[in-house]
This record gives C-alpha cells, sequence and structure tokens, in this order.
C-alpha cells in the first residue's frame, strides 16, 4: 500500500535537488544545495596557519561553525557543528597539511526537514569548489520511518515531526576508477557499502534500521550521480580567489 | 590567536598606491565614476519577510520575524523593533564568531537608528492590548559576503524585508475581551507592517588626498580611506541620521555636497526597492489564486500528468526541449513553476537556478507537440 505524502511524492522519491558552486567571491570555495524548500549556503575558508589548542597539529583541522536562521546559537547548533566536521574529517586527507586549520561556515537558509544531509551536501560541493584534497566525496539522505513500517525518503518538516522515526545517513560516493578493476573494495565488500555517519530521532527495531540503510543506500546512488555532474568543472572566468 | 591576525586584509604599498592615484583621476578600481553605485539586486523567497540583497559583490539577506510579548514599562501602547546583526564568518576571513566586532555593532545601530527614530515603522499599529501585549518585530540581518559597504547593502535588505513582511492578524477575545486570539494565515490573511517612508543609507568614503570623495567604497577601497561618512536620508530629502565616527577631517562644503549626492541616491535606491517589492507582492497574489496545480497543469500546459512519467530523462534532453518552449508566455511558465513545484513527480532534477524553472515546464509541452 502506498503512503499519502502531502506534496504527492512517492514513498522513495526525493525532492528537487538544485546544487550551486562559486556564490561567495569572498569565500575560497562556497556552495548552496537546495533539497524542496530546504537551502542551505556554505563557504570554505582554506588552510589558515595553526590548529586549536586542543586539536592535533600533526594533522590538517576542520572547524565548522553553524549558524541558524535567526535565534540565538544553542546546543543544538554545537551537536550539528560536531557532526559535520566528524563527517568531513572522515573525507577529507587530513595529512596533507598539517598545522593547518579549513573553516567551513555553515548558513541556513530555510529549514523544511532534512536540514543536516542539505548541509553536508553542501559542505561537501563546497569543499571541491575551493579545491581541498578529499579521499571521495559524501552524499547524505534522511530517511523516516512511518508508524506502518514504512519508509519514506526526505521528508519535509511537517513530516519528519509527525512520524515515529527518522535516521540521517551519510555514505561514501563511488569513486569512479580509470583503472578496469573498478570501484574500491574495502575487505572485500564494494567502498559504497560503508556508512560515514548515522543518526536517529525515534524509536526503531533493528529491521526498520537495516531498511533504512538498504534504501537509503538506493537512493543516494541516484543523487552521486547528480552531484558528480555538478562537480564537473566549469570553465572558470576567475581563478584567483585568495585575497 | 596571533594566526589569525594573519588573516585581515591586508593591502600591498603598490595597491595602495595605485588606488590612490587613480582616484587623483577620478577613476575607480572597478571602472565606476565617483558618484556611482554598483547594481543593486533585490531577490526575495516564497517565505514572507525575507529578502537577499547583492550590491556588486556584498551579499546580504534579511530576515524578519514577530512574537508576542510584554512591552517596554514606559511604553506601554508601542511595539518594537530589534535588529540583530550577524557578521557571518563567511563573509570575511578576518570576521570572528562570537561576540560581535565593532563594525558589527556599529552597522547594526546606524540601521536601527535610522529606522527608528525617524519613525519609519508604525510601532503604535503593533499594539494588541495596552500595556500587556504587542508586537516585537524581529530583523536577523546576515552579512554573506564583504564586498564593501555593508551599511548601506544590509539597510537595503531591512527594509525589503519588513515591507514584505507580514504578521498574523489577532483579535481580542475571551470572556472578558482581554485575551489575544492569533489567527493563523490560512483563516485570515495576513497584515502588512505599516511604514510612513524608507530611509536609505548612503555611505561616502574620504580619501587623504584633496577632499576625494567616493560613494559606495568597495572593500578595496575601505582598506584605502582614511575616512568614511553615513547618511540616511529618505526620499523627502528628509535626513535621518548622520554617522561619520572619527577619521579624516573633511570640510564643510564638501559635506554638503555629499548630502546633496546622497539625496538623489536616496531616491534612486527608493524607486528601486519599491519596484521590486510591487513585482513580488503581485507574483505573491497571482500565485494565491492558482491554488491547485493539478487543475492548473491541466489547463494551461494540457499535459501537467505526463511529467511524472518523464523521471528519467538526460539532462540534454530537458535543456532542448526547454528551448523549444521558449515561445509559450514567460508568465504561463512561472505560474507552472509555483503551483507545480510541489506536486511535481519528477524524481530529482540537476538545476541551475533560476533556469531550472524551464525544466519542469519543458518535458510537458514538449509531449503536447508530439502529439
Amino acid at each position: 500500500m502506498e503512503i499519502d505524502r502531502l506534496d504527492g511524492r512517492k514513498a522513495n522519491q526525493l525532492r528537487p535537488l538544485a546544487c550551486s558552486r562559486n556564490i561567495l567571491n569572498r569565500a575560497h570555495g562556497s556552495a548552496s544545495w537546495t533539497q524542496g524548500d530546504t537551502k542551505v549556503l556554505v563557504a570554505v575558508y582554506g588552510p589558515k596557519a595553526g590548529t586549536k589548542k586542543n586539536e592535533n597539529p600533526e594533522k590538517a583541522c576542520i572547524e565548522v561553525i553553524w549558524k541558524p536562521k535567526s535565534g540565538q546559537i544553542g546546543k543544538s547548533e554545537r551537536e550539528y557543528e560536531m557532526i559535520v566536521k566528524r563527517t568531513l574529517q572522515s573525507i577529507c586527507i587530513l595529512n596533507i597539511n598539517p598545522n593547518t586549520t579549513t573553516s567551513v561556515i555553515v548558513q541556513v537558509i530555510n529549514d523544511d526537514g532534512a536540514l543536516l544531509p542539505c548541509a553536508i551536501n553542501a559542505a561537501c560541493a563546497a569543499l571541491v569548489d575551493a579545491g581541498i584534497p578529499l579521499k571521495h566525496l559524501a552524499v547524505a539522505i534522511c530517511c523516516c520511518l512511518a508508524d506502518s513500517g514504512y519508509i519514506i525518503l526526505d521528508p519535509t518538516k511537517l513530516e519528519e515531526q509527525s512520524m515515529k522515526a527518522y535516521a540521517y545517513l551519510v555514505f561514501p560516493n563511488s569513486i569512479l576508477s580509470v583503472r578496469p578493476e573498478g570501484s574500491l573494495k574495502v575487505q572485500g565488500e564494494p567502498m559504497e557499502h560503508g556508512v560515514i555517519t548515522s543518526g536517529t530521532q525515534g524509536a526503531m527495531s533493528v529491521d526498520d534500521y537495516l531498511n533504512c540503510l538498504e534504501r537509503g543506500r538506493a537512493a543516494t546512488a541516484k543523487m552521486s550521480t547528480v552531484l558528480r555532474r555538478n562537480l564537473q568543472p566549469q570553465i572558470a572566468s576567475d581563478l584567483s580567489k585568495a585575497g | 590567536m596571533e594566526t589569525r591576525l594573519a588573516n585581515s586584509f591586508r593591502l600591498t604599498v603598490n595597491e595602495k598606491k595605485f588606488i590612490e592615484t587613480a582616484l587623483q583621476s577620478d577613476l575607480r578600481i572597478d571602472g565606476r565614476r565617483p558618484f556611482d553605485f554598483r547594481n543593486i539586486s533585490i531577490k526575495f523567497s516564497r517565505e514572507e519577510g525575507s529578502a537577499e540583497v547583492q550590491l556588486g559583490q556584498t551579499h546580504v539577506m534579511a530576515f524578519v520575524t514577530a512574537q508576542l510579548t510584554q512591552p517596554y514599562k514606559d511604553r506601554p501602547n508601542e511595539g518594537t523593533l530589534s535588529m540583530f546583526t550577524e557578521f557571518s564568518p563567511m563573509a570575511d576571513p578576518s570576521f570572528e564568531p562570537g561576540r560581535p566586532s565593532e563594525a558589527a555593532v556599529e552597522l547594526g545601530r546606524v540601521i536601527d537608528r535610522g529606522l527608528r527614530e525617524s519613525r519609519a515603522v508604525d510601532t503604535e499599529s503593533l499594539c494588541v492590548l495596552s500595556g500587556k501585549s504587542v508586537w516585537a518585530v524581529r530583523v536577523d540581518l546576515h552579512i554573506l559576503d564583504n564586498g564593501g559597504n555593508l551599511v548601506d547593502a544590509a539597510n537595503i535588505a531591512a527594509l525589503a524585508a519588513l515591507l514584505t513582511f507580514r504578521r498574523p492578524e489577532c483579535s481580542l477575545g475571551g470572556e472578558d475581551g482581554q485575551q489575544v486570539i492569533v489567527h493563523p494565515p490560512e483563516v485570515r490573511e495576513p497584515l502588512p507592517l505599516i511604514i510612513h517612508h524608507l530611509p536609505i543609507a548612503v555611505t561616502f568614503a574620504f580619501f587623504s588626498n584633496e577632499s576625494t570623495v567616493v560613494v559606495d567604497p568597495t572593500h578595496y577601497e575601505e582598506a584605502v580611506m582614511g575616512g568614511r561618512m553615513t547618511a540616511t536620508l529618505n526620499a523627502n530629502n528628509d535626513i535621518c541620521a548622520i554617522q561619520k565616527a572619527g577619521g579624516e577631517g573633511v570640510l564643510q562644503s564638501v559635506i554638503m555636497q555629499c548630502l546633496r549626492i546622497a539625496g538623489q541616491k536616496a531616491y534612486d535606491i527608493t524607486t528601486k526597492i519599491k519596484n521590486a517589492v510591487e513585482s513580488y507582492n503581485t507574483e505573491r497574489a497571482l500565485r494565491k489564486i492558482k491554488r491547485h496545480p493539478s487543475a492548473v497543469a491541466l489547463d494551461i500546459s494540457g499535459a501537467g500528468v505526463n511529467i511524472g512519467k518523464n523521471q528519467n530523462k538526460p539532462l540534454k534532453g530537458d535543456s532542448e526541449r526547454s528551448n523549444l518552449t521558449s515561445e509559450k508566455s514567460v508568465t504561463d511558465q512561472s505560474m507552472d513553476i509555483e503551483g507545480e513545484a510541489k506536486s511535481s513527480e519528477q524524481q530529482q532534477t540537476n538545476k541551475i537556478d533560476g533556469v531550472s524553472k524551464n525544466f519542469i515546464g519543458g518535458p510537458s509541452s514538449w509531449n503536447d507537440n508530439a502529439k
């Protein structure tokens, strides 16, 4: 039985995606990611000298600043900062520029559900725009669990609030290899089957969670083709950004 | 941390000399004349009370929200208007997160003074129940990109957002007529704020040689300038506020000339803001009429239902189709977008801002022609 969603989408249908890069002039890299009505703008300032006090100086450090649309900065913003930071740390190559700090500034323009996945996607695109070396890209998606046990993807804010539970998942983007051996395998399993980040809200059974993983993985496969196509090098009009 | 200071904007001596020498011959490095403003673009989003302004390379967003609160004790009949300025670290590598810097506080105060002291926003109409309940309007300004002259851009953004903001209508009810009932937007149309006039800020930069003055400095010129002055005027040539905080001493005659120029610029900018707000309002009214997207799709494009079948079309195909639909009137397409954006059955489209709108209209009318 199909679930009726308010905007007429099917259970595993995503909202229209839009991604644009190089929006800001002063920032070294910038990207905006729109999923339906949720829109996030991310700016990246490339490696600056020095790391913060408690960070390891032998590696590059990533600093995330999350700016909500309005209101005071509170605990939930700090939590988002930590999640985005840890996710980005696992996709950046940290050994190349030790003892430097890369700043990622996330600005929420509109929140209509699936905010954190949208922010992670935007941050990934902004890092590519800034030219920060990455191991692979990351694609994020949000899956909601309805009372009847159905899983719906990319919920709006109303759906998130009314559903029993939801999970946001970040998967690594597949690496397109030039060599005929194909994609990278980690201990026998293809790399796409890994999970970089996963967070849940609400109670769900283990089976439901594994279901979410499967659905999310299938959807992110399509999203990653969109992302890859969008990140193709554009004809650069102005090259130098620094200073 | 000393390392942070290393990121502040420093011009080399050569660059400084170049800018100053060029100004002596009335040339600015971006090709403008000394009293030319950069291009202003004002965009609104679907939500009410949010505006995005681009002044050349400077990018500012403003969001307006309102809440019911208790009034101040000494003004029981008036609502409140408060400004919150965020110099986001994304605008400039030297902006730090955390406590607002001097410049951020100054910007907030200048814009606030322009609006509050000149009574541009009518606060008495924001009173619901005298002494107990009034509307507190809050304007959040986010600076996204610092290309110079943040005050003017932020002022325009704040005005545009306030003009398009709608607050919910509320009435008094309950047993003793003391309870405030807020009506949701679906029940009663929200009301606009009453704004008497538009105070526009115009910033001038002074340079150390022979009273050189320019309007709307870029961030390169700001790094070289000796002093600045912001004059806030409205279209009736009333001066709402003037801010000249230190810096170079300037002759009286130069100040008077600046005020005259500011008057002209204020008039131009006021017309631009009013035009942008009007076109947004007409678009909004049109959107409200077309409330049933499926009906719109069937009537206008005739094949709205077919959109769902074209789910996995390649990108090239879409662009070809959108070229063929160029003969269709632009207004039709825009109505399609607003109505169909929600009920669109396309799974995912790779869009570029603005051009994307043509993609939705594209496939449906192509199918029409094929029949």
